[in-house]
């Protein structure tokens, strides 16, 4: 590890451009670890938690509350005890924004100036680092945050006052208040906007004679407000709630003084100043423009390329692939997709539909290859439903949209959501949960051609599934020469967790699906 | 070149150019067939070239009322080859850009004519040669024609359809439109200011039967007073065709006939859909008449396959099937606050002398609902900025629900009433209530006060009448 490491802004988004600190979670001189929350951070959109992805101590606070500052722009130093103030200094004075990273998704930190690690959220194809809907064992995630220990002694005179639900304060000090049972209406907001902070909190317990225990590690929360946090059912007109949106005013805290009853948009300013924010600008601000400028330059496809490379070379490097592969007859199920396809407007079932369908149900009978590794913890995450990634290619790169629980689905249903799914990849429109996770992929070549490939295993999933074109070929059968309508499929498997065997017997299963498709409605 | 792609539009019309370009912008690889015009009726034979026509008969009638502004006009003369060249012109520039933003935004043009050969796959011939291609997604915008009567087929050069209609050689001395919706009244409305003597015939008891009924009495009243004869339920029987001239025989409901004997007939009694060879037979695709059955985001009951515009039913608007072909490409490519589009709620414009312009019901329609509205009127007899242009023949009429306040209906007849519909159409579409438009402020002096005094006159408190 580098004895120095920049803690700097994450990009959350493909449109994030810059970030604004809302609050350090975390002390100069705290120590940090992998996944604790280290700030609080608003972009145009969220308000979000940044987690650490380095651990060591935190030595230096480059950024201050309030600041905007662009993606991969420098916020805190973490470095051991043994470096000086002065080398401290000087990583900051010759601190360079990464253009690299600034434009692709990427997480907290960078070592030293050097190349950002490979990201972890991502948009591509390897970004797969759900936790198993079935999780056998949990993975190896960063370990919770310890809480505070010990007992806290609050001053009565801090626990009484007014619905304190409208007091601005950050989602994590309204959680300490609640769990002290301070109201916030004593406490005196030193934070940003006047917002009040955890330290305001903890200030104002001390301050009124009590006392709180050492603190440890900020617990990570979720992101939780007195007020019901869905908004949607608050009637109120288009502009107040597209107003309380960008200034994270939540309707139900707003009066309705409109017309029929609606929140309109002077309610809305009304609520936001209340809670100490400054008026509504007139004109969008800057980052609001920025935002909704389209992107020019496609340099977040790089970022999606990088992120393929990476996570591809490292699958490729660190997982002991073998292949099996087995030809497929075809015309069984061609014949049954004609039926079908004849027999209503309304379904266009492809091959790759039955090929998905066909797996999904050969994963419920083979579970030992319906898994994730997880190597960190070398636990096997045994999944029971199929949940098929299927890969599109879109342009610079590929994504990987997820059929879930296909085994449960008829072939109608797969084939109408992977044609939707397909469509919308290319068009960007996939939330993260349709193309993050997966217990299997399928990866399909056939439409240019393709007789035969192997393909790069998905990692944390165990195998992937290779599928080329149909075409007529010269069969032996019975001593007989005929001609059959086939294809080839391979099967790249991860050796440490599914054995030659069980992959081969894996085939089988699938081929006699596809070759009495029948067996499929069974 | 490619064979494949997401998106396939057939149709290079206002439905189908911009359904491409939504396509393309949200990064789907799109193309568009097109047999003939990119633009479509709308920009080569629709909306654009008869605004240029219709202009030419606007410049005649100011001509006609220079003196009442202090001018002396010597003789005028008029040569009608020009004014049709403009008209032209217009639409070939439009067109021109089309093929300039399919170009920009990466669409692939495909010269010929589509017939669906299965799903998700299309034949597209360019004279005799026959390429396939493939598409999970392929959009038919295949627009419509004009809707012929038995007997009284367009021939090209005594019985016209709107396409001769826009390019005539020579003014005809007579002139008889059957048919009374927006092409058949602007066409009337045009010939008659060019000095052709006009007649026209409405099956239906009232013209531009979809219009409120006191805006059609209004326009029949201006149409008679300017020498337009006017029959309404009537219906043309027959025809005789002469050498140079047409005897149109008309029957009235009450029984009553006459002849009459025009130099050019124009037939604009409707349109219906094009749904004749594109292989919607052999899908199954269903359809509704001659249109395509479509569901709120122009799905077809065929996989992958949708309809939007004229084909997928009225109304036959160029705004609607733009619309719709954003609607439609927005849903197939998952955009997230995409709404349906509300045939209810679409803008209807007629560029007669004078123009008419309407958003939602009629107030027939709205008391047929079942509703209990209250209406306002306001004259523009009473507005200022009328005066002074000289052109003060007109109301605006508004049709509110009486308990909830929406605004149902806007109808609007006068100068530069289409430039003014769309404020009552956001109001509609962000369901404005009569006291949120009392609360608007607008500007004076403008002909849309007369917009702000038909809403307070709903509520009985217009001020200056």
């Amino acid at each position: 590890m580098a004895r120095i490491q920049a803690i700097t802004v994450p990009k959350w988004g493909l449109t994030m451009t810059e970030g604004t600190v809302s609050e350090w979670l975390v002390d100069e001189g705290d120590t940090i670890n992998i996944g604790d929350p280290i700030m609080d951070m608003e972009t145009s959109k969220i308000v979000n938690v940044v987690e650490s992805i380095v651990a060591g101590t935190l030595r230096r606070k480059v950024a201050q509350p309030g600041d905007v500052l662009p993606v991969a722009a420098l916020m805190g130093v973490v470095a051991e005890a043994d470096v000086t103030d002065a080398e401290i200094d000087e990583f900051i004075d010759t601190f360079v924004i990464d253009e690299s990273v600034s434009g692709a998704p990427t997480g907290a930190a960078a070592e030293g100036a050097a190349p950002a690690a490979p990201p972890e959220p991502t948009p591509a194809t390897a970004a797969v680092h759900e936790p198993a809907p079935t999780a056998a064992t949990p993975a190896a995630a960063p370990a919770p945050a310890p809480a505070r220990t010990g007992t806290p002694s609050v001053p009565e005179a801090l626990k009484s006052g007014d619905d304190d639900s409208a007091v601005h304060a950050t989602v994590h000090a309204r959680k300490l208040a609640a769990t002290l049972g301070v109201n916030l209406n004593n406490v005196s907001g030193t934070g940003r906007n006047g917002r009040v902070s955890v330290a305001d909190v903890e200030e104002a317990v001390t301050g009124a004679g009590g006392s709180l225990p050492a603190r440890g590690p900020v617990e990570r929360v979720p992101e939780v407000d007195a007020v019901p946090a869905d908004d949607s059912g608050v009637a109120a007109t288009s502009v107040a709630r597209r107003l309380a949106k960008s200034l994270g005013v939540n309707l139900h805290s707003c009066r309705a003084t409109g017309r029929h009853g609606k929140v309109c948009k002077y309610d809305v300013e009304a609520a936001h100043a209340l809670q100490g924010g400054a008026p509504a600008p007139a004109a969008p601000t800057p980052e609001l423009a920025a935002e909704t400028a389209p992107e020019v330059e496609a340099v977040p496809m790089s970022g999606m390329r990088r992120t393929i490379a990476g996570r591809l070379q490292a699958s490729k490097q660190t997982i002991p692939h073998y292949r099996v592969s087995m030809d497929i007859k075809l015309d069984a199920l061609l014949a049954l997709r004609k039926q079908v396809n004849d027999g209503d407007p309304g379904v266009n079932v492809s091959v790759n539909d039955c090929v998905v369908k066909a797996v999904a149900m050969a994963l419920v009978k083979m579970p030992e290859v319906n898994v994730q590794f997880d190597e960190a913890s070398q636990t096997i995450r045994r999944f029971r439903d199929a949940d098929i990634s299927v890969a599109v290619a879109i342009d610079d790169g590929l994504i990987t949209p997820i059929v879930k629980a296909a085994n449960s689905k008829t072939l109608t249903e797969i084939s109408a959501e992977v044609r939707e799914l397909a469509t919308r990849a290319k068009a960007g429109t996939l939330k993260a949960e349709e193309f993050q996770g997966g217990s299997f992929s399928i990866s399909n070549l056939g439409m240019f051609g393709v007789r035969q490939f192997d393909a790069i295993i998905n990692p944390p999933q165990a195998a992937i599934l290779a599928v080329a074109g149909g075409e007529q070929r010269p069969v032996v059968e019975n001593g007989e020469l005929t001609v059959a309508t086939a294809m080839t499929v391979s099967l790249s498997s991860d050796h440490r967790v599914i054995d030659g065997a069980v992959a081969a017997q894996f085939l089988q299963v699938v081929k006699r699906f596809m070759e009495t498709p029948s067996l499929m409605l069974a | 070149m490619s064979t494949s792609f997401d998106v396939i539009v057939v149709g290079g019309g206002p439905g189908g150019y911009v359904a491409a370009i939504r396509a393309a912008q949200l990064g789907l690889s799109t193309a568009l067939v097109e047999k003939q015009h990119l633009g479509g009726i709308c920009l080569n034979w629709g909306c654009i070239p008869t605004k240029a026509l219709l202009k030419g008969a606007e410049v005649a009638h100011t001509l006609a009322h220079a003196a009442d502004f202090g001018f002396t006009t010597g003789d005028i003369s008029f040569d009608l080859k020009r004014l049709v060249k403009h008209s032209r012109d217009v639409s070939g520039r439009l067109a021109g850009g089309v093929g300039y933003l399919m170009k920009k935004n990466g669409i692939t043009v495909v010269d010929g004519v589509a017939r669906l050969a299965g799903k998700g796959r299309l034949s597209v011939d360019n004279d005799g040669r026959t390429v396939e291609y493939r598409a999970d997604h392929i959009i038919l915008a295949t627009g419509a024609r004009p809707r012929a009567l038995p007997g009284i087929e367009p021939d090209g050069d005594r019985v016209w359809t709107y396409f001769e209609a826009m390019v005539p050689d020579a003014l005809p001395q007579s002139l008889l439109v059957i048919g009374s919706g927006a092409i058949g009244v602007e066409f009337s409305s045009l010939y008659n200011d060019l000095g052709v003597e006009v007649t026209l015939v409405e099956v239906l008891d009232q013209i531009m039967p979809v219009e409120d009924a006191e805006v059609s009495a209004f326009v029949r009243q201006l149409f008679e007073r300017r020498g337009i004869r006017v029959r309404t339920s009537t219906r043309v029987t027959a025809i005789d065709r002469h050498a140079d001239s047409v005897t149109c025989h008309l029957e009235g409901a009450d029984g009553s006939t006459e002849s009459i004997t025009v130099e050019r007939v124009i037939l604009s009694a409707g349109i219906r859909g094009n749904i004749e060879n594109i292989g919607l037979e052999e899908l199954g695709v269903e359809t509704a008449g001659s249109f395509i059955r479509t569901d709120a985001w122009c799905r077809t009951n065929v996989a992958g396959l949708y309809a939007i515009g004229d084909v997928s039913g009225p109304p036959c608007l160029a705004h609607k099937a733009s619309h719709e072909g954003v609607v439609c490409v927005e849903k197939l490519a998952g955009v997230a606050d995409v709404r349906p589009l509300d045939r209810e709620r679409v803008p209807g414009c007629t560029y007669c002398r004078p123009q008419v312009a309407s958003v939602g019901m009629t107030e027939a329609q709205a008391r047929a609902a079942g509703r209990s509205v209250n209406v306002g009127r306001f004259n523009l007899q009473a507005n200022g900025k009328a005066l002074a242009i000289g052109d003060a023949t007109g109301f605006v009429k508004t049709v509110f629900d009486a308990a909830s306040g929406e605004l149902l209906g806007a109808h609007m007849v006068g100068p530069e009433m289409t430039e003014q519909i769309q404020g009552f159409g956001l109001a509609q579409s962000l369901e404005a209530t009569d006291s949120d438009l009392a609360h608007t402020v607008f500007a004076h002096p403008t002909l849309s006060e007369a917009m702000h005094e038909a809403v307070l006159d709903a509520l009985g408190r217009a001020i200056h009448q």
